[in-house]
């Protein structure tokens, strides 16, 4: 009995240092690739105060505008400055753009977001999908000057 | 490496640490070698093997290492129930199951865009003060140790305060990102329905007697405050009247005065009049009980504590010397078995959750996801610091769960939807980042 009791205490000591060591490991194994990410680019978690008062903070964002082509609601030729903020575009009045009349449009659409690298479509998880060039996207897309960007059935063409 | 199967690498290394903890828990109590603990560490592993599987279809791009670090709280979690009493373990399980489905749900749910969820915020808001009412109705609301923080439905019991923290961030992400700029400026009218609901929320915490969710909802107000519009002159005042309120509430309410004499001065050397009993006593013998005791738990563990399973819980005839010890109190309990070195690798473990949920907020793109992921995270973390500082001293000890390890339904599921929230979030910003390069 008591060769078999010091038996189990000598497993039970391996198990906790077993223990102490794997919960080390990992931590340490966490921490030392987390140190690898802090090459990427580094933005604070706090929103841009510079936002707050309209100006843009860093180096200036290439904007532009959208200019409607077609539209059930909207004029053509009607023209829409892109900021520093995104602009959404949807047939809810809180949107930026906003469609509404245009059946094919869902309620928050699409979103138009001017960043440093330049301006990228999203789609909002519309129903009948967000079209640039025709082509409906399934990631967010970086626009080029003449895309044309389909919501429902209201065209609007980027120019910078 | 992808993301993905990094995630998997880390899960098998979370296997492993739980198996070697549940095999020291089994054969400290049993004696011998058996296979059922590591029957356990497969059930668990499958478990989160499910988990991961669904995040490789819902959101492949998601960080990698919240989900073992969340799998691994859990692990050491039911361990510790199971070493302190096995059917506790069998609930604690079953709710790591539910926990697991409704955060698989939730990604699937989600997935596409969770950004729909800023549609409904004040559905949220409102949701959130339903959940903390609910303990209150009469019929369901049930009373356990003098707190009213329950509900019932036949058998089974639930706390919906959890799940109100997790309705009023996404309030609170929603509302502010719309708001920031006007309330950064400070005009009066946009401040109205922020500052109802957290009025409510407040105001229901405080009829329910719940200090320790009243401070994490006021502290995670703030944090958001912060982030979302920069004016260090908010948390400056907000922590201001919070000392002002502190103060009128430890003058006006005796329970709050004793938990502040219980924090001060656990340890009397004359005898007092002690409330419990009606007669004089040692204050460590009544009011400070429960803390002293944990005190000498911790103290017993010493540098490398007594291993997973060897602790002393019991006293000589039996009874639990530490009431609570698997929920507010795990933290003294895992201290007393794995020692300073092993509760210090928990806290690692944390704070290393934390790092993440912030650098998913750092690389969100737009602003309600970073407030979500911020408040999520700062939430997590803040809950951890109230059960664990109060545990230790640093502050008046509330009574909340230690996240993700604590016996508690409602808090392991609110836990596994920070989890969903802080991986969908993070998944749409590497995605956007792998699409932009």
């Amino acid at each position: 009995m008591i060769v078999a009791s010091t038996t189990y205490e000598a497993v039970l000591l391996a198990l906790k240092v077993a223990f102490l060591i794997l919960l080390y490991l990992f931590v340490w194994r966490i921490v030392r690739t987390a140190a690898f990410d802090m090459r990427l680019p580094q933005e604070s978690f706090i929103l841009q105060p510079a936002l707050v008062g309209g100006a843009v903070a860093g180096p200036p964002i290439p904007a532009g505008r959208l200019v409607v082509v077609h539209s059930p609601v909207l004029e053509e030729g009607e023209e829409y400055e892109l900021e520093a903020l995104p602009l959404t575009i949807g047939r809810a009045g809180q949107n930026d753009v906003s469609i509404d009349g245009d059946e094919f449009a869902s309620a928050r659409h699409s979103r138009i977001e001017p960043r440093r690298d330049g301006v990228w479509v999203h789609d909002l998880g519309s129903t009948n999908g967000t079209h640039v060039n025709g082509v409906r996207i399934d990631r967010p897309r970086k626009l080029v000057a003449g895309d044309v960007v389909r919501a429902g059935e209201t065209e609007l063409r980027f120019e910078q | 490496m992808s993301n993905r199967n990094r995630e998997l690498l880390y899960l098998i290394v979370v296997g492993l640490l739980t198996a070697t903890g549940f095999a020291s828990v089994y054969i400290a109590d049993q004696s011998r070698i058996s296979g059922g603990s590591l029957a356990y560490a497969l059930f668990f592993f499958a478990l989160f093997l499910a988990a991961h599987l669904v995040a490789r279809f819902a959101v492949p791009h998601a960080d990698p290492y919240v989900l073992p670090i969340a799998a691994l709280l859990a692990a050491v979690g039911v361990t510790e129930i199971y070493r302190l009493g096995p059917k506790d373990a069998f609930r604690q399980g079953t709710w790591v199951v539910i926990g697991v489905v409704v955060f698989a749900l939730a990604l699937l749910g989600l997935r596409r865009d969770y950004r729909v969820l800023e549609n409904y915020k004040y559905l949220f808001g409102l949701g959130a003060i339903g959940l903390l009412f609910m303990p209150l109705l009469p019929g369901i609301g049930l009373s356990v140790n003098g707190s009213r923080l329950w509900v019932h439905f036949g058998p089974l019991r639930f706390q919906p305060g959890e799940l109100g923290k997790i309705a009023l961030i996404v309030f609170l992400a929603a509302y502010l990102r719309e708001k920031r700029e006007v309330l950064a400026v400070g005009r009066l009218k946009d401040w109205g329905p922020l500052l109802v609901i957290w009025g409510m929320a407040m105001l229901v915490l405080f009829a329910t007697d719940d200090l320790g969710s009243g401070l994490l909802f006021y502290g995670i107000f703030l944090g958001m405050l912060y982030v979302a519009t920069a004016r260090i002159a908010f948390i400056a005042a907000g922590v201001g009247l919070f000392l002002a309120g502190s103060v009128a509430v430890y003058q006006t309410t005796p329970h709050v005065r004793e938990r502040v004499l219980n924090w001060i001065q656990p340890w009397t050397t004359h005898k007092i009049f002690c409330p419990l009993s009606g007669a004089p006593a040692l204050r460590q013998d009544c009011q400070s009980y429960q803390e002293v005791q944990s005190l000498y738990s911790i103290a017993h563990g010493g540098l490398g504590g007594t291993g997973l399973g060897s602790g002393t819980f019991l006293n000589a005839s039996g009874g639990q010397i530490i009431p609570d010890l698997n929920t507010d109190f795990i933290y003294s309990a895992l201290a007393q078995e794995l020692g300073l070195i092993g509760v210090a690798g928990l806290l690692l473990v944390y704070m290393v959750f934390t790092l993440r949920g912030f650098r998913v907020a750092i690389f969100a793109r737009d602003g309600f996801s970073k407030l979500l992921a911020a408040g999520l995270t700062f939430g997590f973390a803040f809950q951890a610091f109230i059960i664990v500082g109060g545990i230790l001293r640093v502050i008046p000890l509330t009574g909340i769960t230690l996240p993700l390890v604590s016996y508690g339904g409602s808090s392991i599921l609110a836990n596994f939807l920070v989890l969903a929230g802080l991986m969908l979030v993070s998944n749409r910003a590497n995605a956007e980042l792998a699409g932009a390069t």
